[in-house]
């Protein structure tokens, strides 16, 4: 570092160097060209280790935190989001990933590959002579074309037509990759159902607060279901209390089941038996009102955010009211939207108007441990739904939570734009087939980066032939001549092996929507990235 | 080119002079006279910073020959000076004025102004878009144009071109109690209370002593704090108002109180955005809920709570009398954001500059190269050593176009000369000559237009003269004993995990 040290220094005529910054010493610096290979080369470095993640055929990576949890996943945004990455430019690849995830959902793996392909296209540029704000005009510029092209050529499809085969199908691709590809006809039709449930098809909206997926451990991954309504992971607080409650009338209550106290602190001075026994008499006429206001409102199941004594919990029994304590506040809200109910903070103000309906409550146990779910069915208002998820493990089950998560993203984006573009690099190739048409055209020498920009495009295809086991450069060159040859072919790698290239045959489809997203943010990621080219940092840290 | 800079576990990627210069925390005193000098430009203009830092050092390094010659440091003070204020007169002399502030050649002027600002930046790419939104978020400010009244938001994903304005002011939904989601979410022409109050059931702060001898009693206690909170909440839903922001938190009782009214509440909520609505409705912050006039509630066309990526926002818009504006930027990465805000700032600055002094001079180097042409022509009018000076100080005026044209890549002796020689020539044609950046050579920069607010010019040329001039007269340094390292080691010490904070404001 010795050389980067001396680029701060300033020295007198006696050769003593003066200081400019403070904790000179300390710090290191990389400039220019030097700077922006290392940035590259710590930006590849994460993009190649999500390389074999990509695709049907993509491997899983176990991730072990700092305390000893465990994670295996191959979703993009997790493994990302758990790596922990250190370096300030690798985590600007960990940031693009988690944006489109948010936005978008899916695709998370396949932004941070093609990201690093660019950076590694850029870096030839930058060999060449090329200045890193040329090769990002060129980009920027290569990506409009990608970006209009593909909108060009997508096709706008009925996503309801015969039975939403076409939300299913596209559930199953983006599930397919994944460690639950086994269950994936299930999931992805569990998935569909899920959105379709809470869709609201004519603003193309989907609110994705009201579909809850839960996970509990145990059973198998076939166990999965899909509940109209809502699961809270309680039990009655009575073991005796009815297990079933059809035509439920629920009361929320945010008070506890005992005496009232005052926030205000007090003290309380008994001074004789006699008080003692009055006291006692108003405390029970306590909860002998509370369980009177409850009962004369018309409930017939009680939610409370609190807990009630055992004093409570007996009247409650014998009055035959079942009964469900400590529910967290998200689930209270969730519980009152879905019911209608209005959350009530005093018993005094219970009355049946403020009581919300279900047609079916009920507790329901699982296997042979004492774990229980109350299960709200048949909710008046709202299309609230919740997939409980079974499997295995806890490794299974967040896998599988992820990866409907994944799939619920999809649908969702297919329901609110319905134009759609083909998997398996298919689109990615064309786009890249057609800047090659163009590029020569290009009469600045942005055409070199352009031409990087097509090349990068192809990464993708490539990745996903080698990870399925084919030769990638021949694959991706045959694909991209048939597809040259004639323009109407969607020819994509043939990542299960079944013979077929024709991605329209196989379904294989992607929401044009998340495509463009992933060529403009990775496109802005590289521009920033190469845009720098001085680093300072503490020398530690290099 | 951006610089990347760590600074403890946070790394900021800008190339934004004043920020570069304040998070390389620089120490020595002559070199922190010149970092001064590029804060108060970015205090007084907002942009221009890196200018000035390029000016002054090219200045010192005109001014280190002449006193290895031998020149007194005065003299050399004094040629600067005078070359400077023949610099700033020719700026007036020669830029171009709008003076009708309601024509749409106002609106353009600052619309290029700012563009020319986003040049140099991270969304230079999307500059045409976000030289709209700058202007029209600076139009709609008051006469003082109070830049506190243009809020910046971040909002994580999505591309940077989903970014956008709100008419009126938007902020993050904030931290919600149960019963929340009851609450209807927009409303058209709603009345809003803005409080700076809590409203929550809790323990009264009296220190009174109230004794109560029968336990039926103790119900009336219970009654008596439910009837406080109550009180409270029924004063806010007599006025007829259907948005409630609080500065301070809405506890879970009030959420589910103006649940039930179909009311929206939000506690809470940021010191400025309050400040912001309660300016953009008209509205008054209100420590009281007795007795509320009419008068002092705000108003607003339409109010909305609205998912924007992974977030949901408060917004409120079409306000009666809107001071006020919000920009909510999306991008890939925070890093990417918050350099985009750095952009958008300084487009900011330039705006409101622009707006007060609208006139405006060619960028891209041009008028750096005509001041640098008539310095150099009136030095030959000086006898005696001022004339070397002067003459360099038109030299050192070409570092400009130079420095833009050496960071485009491109042989910037060649492009200086060009420039030159157009400058040079006798017709006024050539004046507004500067470095074409995209195509390496040279063009009218004014027609092209790239514009800049004559301002800012002047601020920065003075700015760096005086930064030069003060580092000249300086013929000593008196040190303390310590030597200098031992110094800032002790101060480091002294200063712990604290370092820097002279540089912040």
């Amino acid at each position: 570092m010795a050389s980067a040290q001396g680029q701060f220094m300033a020295f007198d005529e006696f050769g003593r160097p003066f200081i400019i910054m403070r904790e000179q010493e300390k710090r290191a610096r990389v400039k220019g060209l030097e700077a922006q290979r290392a940035n590259i080369s710590a930006a590849r470095a994460v993009s190649n280790l999500l390389r074999t993640s990509l695709g049907p055929k993509g491997m899983d990576k176990i991730l072990v935190s700092q305390d000893g949890d465990i994670t295996i996943t191959n979703d993009g945004a997790t493994i990302m989001e758990k790596m922990d990455v250190k370096h300030q430019v690798a985590k600007l690849l960990v940031e693009l990933s988690q944006s489109q995830d948010n936005e978008i959902g899916d695709g998370t793996t396949g932004v941070v590959i093609l990201a690093g392909a660019l950076l590694e296209s850029a870096l030839n540029l930058l060999d060449k002579g090329l200045h890193p704000l040329r090769i990002c005009d060129g980009f920027e510029h290569a990506c409009d074309i990608a970006v209009k092209h593909l909108e060009a050529t997508s096709e706008e499809l009925d996503v309801f037509a015969n039975d939403n085969a076409l939300l299913k199908k596209a559930a199953v691709t983006c599930l397919c990759s994944k460690v639950v590809s086994n269950h994936q006809e299930k999931l992805a039709a569990i998935a569909v159902e899920a959105v379709l449930d809470v869709a609201d098809i004519k603003r193309k909206d989907v609110n994705f607060e009201h579909i809850k997926v839960e996970g509990k451990p145990g059973g198998s991954l076939e166990d999965t279901c899909l509940i109209r309504g809502i699961v809270i992971d309680k039990d009655m607080s009575h073991p005796q209390m009815a297990k079933v409650v059809n035509d439920a009338k629920i009361a929320i209550l945010t008070c506890p089941f005992e005496p009232p106290k005052p926030k205000t602190k007090h003290k309380l001075e008994i001074s004789n038996a006699e008080d003692y026994r009055k006291l006692y008499e108003q405390e029970q006429q306590y909860f002998v009102k509370m369980i009177e206001d409850v009962k004369n409102s018309g409930t017939n199941l009680v939610i409370c955010q609190w807990g009630f004594d055992d004093e409570a919990n007996y009247l409650l029994h014998a009055n035959n009211l079942p009964a469900v304590r400590w529910v967290g506040g998200v689930e209270i809200e969730l519980i009152a939207m879905a019911t209608g109910a209005r959350i009530v903070p005093r018993f005094s103000e219970l009355s049946n108007d403020k009581l919300g309906r279900a047609t079916c409550v009920r507790e329901i146990g699982f296997g042979t441990t004492d774990d229980k779910m109350i299960v709200i069915e048949g909710c008046a208002n709202t299309s609230a739904v919740t997939v409980l998820v079974r499997g295995g493990n806890k490794m299974i089950v967040d896998e599988a939570r992820r990866c409907l998560h994944d799939a619920l993203c999809v649908v969702r984006n297919f329901i609110k734009d319905s134009r759609v573009v083909y998997g398996g690099g298919c689109a990615e190739l064309m786009a890249s087939n057609e800047i090659t048409k163009v590029v020569d055209l290009e009469p600045s020498i942005e055409q070199y980066a352009m031409r990087g920009f097509a090349d990068a495009l192809e990464d993708i295809s490539n990745a996903l032939a080698e990870n399925s086991g084919l030769n990638p450069i021949e694959t991706t060159t045959w694909l991209k001549n048939e597809m040259k040859n004639d323009p109407n072919k969607r020819f994509g790698v043939d990542c299960n092996g079944v013979g077929i290239y024709d991605m329209k045959e196989l379904k294989v489809y992607e929401s044009l929507q998340s495509k463009v997203q992933q060529l403009q943010l990775a496109t802005q990621v590289v521009r920033m990235i190469l845009k720098i080219d001085d680093v300072f940092a503490p020398s530690e840290y290099s | 080119m951006d610089k990347l800079i760590h600074t403890g576990d946070k790394a900021t990627v800008t190339n934004d002079g004043a920020t570069i210069i304040q998070l390389l925390d620089i120490v020595h005193p002559a070199a922190k006279a010149l970092a001064d000098v590029a804060e108060a430009q970015d205090n007084e203009v907002g942009d221009g910073t890196t200018s000035v830092m390029i000016l002054s050092g090219e200045f010192l390094k005109e001014a280190k020959s002449f006193i290895e010659d031998g020149m007194h440091s005065r003299t050399i003070i004094k040629g600067f000076r005078e070359a400077t204020r023949i610099a700033v007169q020719k700026i007036r002399d020669v830029e171009y004025k709008v003076t009708n502030h309601q024509s749409p050649e106002f609106r353009e002027l600052l619309v290029k102004c700012a563009k020319t600002s986003l040049n140099s930046k991270l969304v230079a790419s999307y500059k045409e878009f976000f030289a709209e939104i700058v202007v029209d978020a600076v139009m709609k400010l008051d006469a003082d144009l109070e830049k506190n009244m243009i809020g910046i938001k971040h909002v994580q994903g999505g591309s940077v071109l989903n970014s956008f304005l709100v008419d009126g002011v938007a902020f993050k939904k904030t931290f919600s109690y149960a019963g929340f989601e009851q609450q209807p979410k927009k409303f058209e022409n709603p009345k809003i209370v803005i409080l700076n109050l809590e409203l929550e059931l809790k323990s009264e702060k009296e220190n009174a002593e109230i004794r109560i001898e029968n336990p039926e009693d103790y119900q009336s206690i219970v009654d008596a704090e439910w009837d406080i909170i109550y009180g409270k909440l029924e004063n806010i839903a007599k006025t007829g108002a259907k948005v409630v922001l609080s500065k301070l938190p809405i506890g879970d009782l009030a959420t589910q109180y103006f649940a039930d009214r179909n009311m929206f509440c939000a506690g809470r909520v940021a010191q400025e955005d309050i400040l912001r609505v309660a300016k953009a409705t008209g509205g008054q912050v209100l420590t009281t809920v007795s007795e509320i006039a009419e008068t002092s509630l705000g108003t607003v066309g339409y109010f909305e709570e609205l998912q924007i990526g992974a977030e949901r926002y408060n917004i409120f818009k079409d306000c009666p009398n809107s001071k006020t504006a919000t920009i909510v930027l999306r991008g890939g990465a925070e890093q990417y954001i918050e350099e985009a805000e750095r952009s958008l700032n300084d487009a900011i600055m330039v705006v409101r500059r622009a707006i007060k002094h609208a006139s405006v001079v060619a960028g891209g180097g041009a008028i750096e190269m005509e001041l640098s042409r008539i310095i150099r022509e009136y030095s030959r009018t000086i006898s005696g050593k001022h004339q070397l000076v002067v003459n360099s100080y038109a030299r050192a005026l070409e570092i400009i176009p130079k420095t833009l044209a050496e960071n485009a890549g491109f042989d910037a002796v060649e492009i200086l000369n060009k420039l030159r020689q157009k400058h040079a020539a006798a017709s006024n044609e050539g004046r507004w000559f500067g470095v074409d950046v995209n195509k390496g050579s040279i063009f009218d920069t004014f027609e092209q237009n790239i514009w800049e607010p004559s301002l800012v010019k002047v601020n920065a040329i003075s700015a760096a003269c005086e930064a030069a001039c003060l580092v000249l007269s300086v013929d000593e340094t008196v040190k303390a004993a310590k030597s200098e390292q031992e110094v800032t080691q002790a101060e480091m010490a002294l200063r712990g995990r604290g370092r820097g904070r002279r540089f912040r404001k």
